[in-house]
């Protein structure tokens, strides 16, 4: 039950995201992701933080995980 | 007639070749016994140095977004994040799955592994263009 509650948790917030980018594609009020992305990567700190947060997702899916 | 080039500067038969290296040192990569130095080495050494490439490169001539508001993307992405702490914080990991358990399942082939890494390491390069 709890492992269906979880994964219901993430389908709300991906189709939470598709519809905000649906909507925001037919909106001046409201940025697309790619827009939203592009602003918060004019300010450095924010983008050396999700760089630091990218290379520890690297890290963390492709060395950190038993493949065999 | 004017040739049109790539977004990232390479002429289309470089590009080619760029990509074939790329795919071919993600399957390598991937391959690396998993949790040993040589692996984060190579995993780190080589996000580091695509991003150090993107940030030499020449600024992008991106577009003014026009002023939507981001806050919603915000809430979306902080709503995100609480989730997967929350499961990360409860055991068993079967009854609590967090996404990076739930991308195991799908990355469980070396093909496809390798194609994520290689992803991976393009949208470093995106998030280090200015």
């Amino acid at each position: 039950m709890t492992r269906w509650v979880t994964l219901f948790g993430y389908v709300v917030i991906a189709v939470s995201a598709v519809g905000l980018e649906v909507v925001a594609r037919r909106s001046v009020s409201l940025a697309t992701f790619g827009q939203a992305v592009t602003v918060a990567l004019r300010r450095w700190p924010v983008r050396l933080v999700l760089q630091g947060g990218w290379l520890w997702l690297g890290w963390h899916l492709f060395v950190r995980v038993d493949w065999r | 007639m004017t040739r049109r080039g790539s977004r990232s500067g390479l002429p289309p038969p470089l590009l080619v070749v760029a990509a074939a290296v790329m795919l071919a040192f993600a399957w390598w990569a991937v391959s690396l016994p998993p949790f040993s130095g040589l692996a984060t080495a190579v995993v780190i050494g080589a996000g580091s140095a695509v991003a150090l490439w993107g940030a030499r490169a020449p600024a992008l001539d991106r577009p003014t977004p026009q002023g939507g508001t981001t806050a919603p993307w915000a809430a979306v992405v902080l709503a995100g994040a609480a989730w997967e702490f929350a499961a990360y914080l409860q055991h068993p990991r079967d009854e609590h799955p967090t996404v990076s358990s739930l991308a195991n399942a799908l990355l469980d082939s070396q093909s496809a592994r390798a194609a994520a890494f290689a992803l991976w390491l393009l949208a470093m390069l995106r998030l280090s263009r200015r």
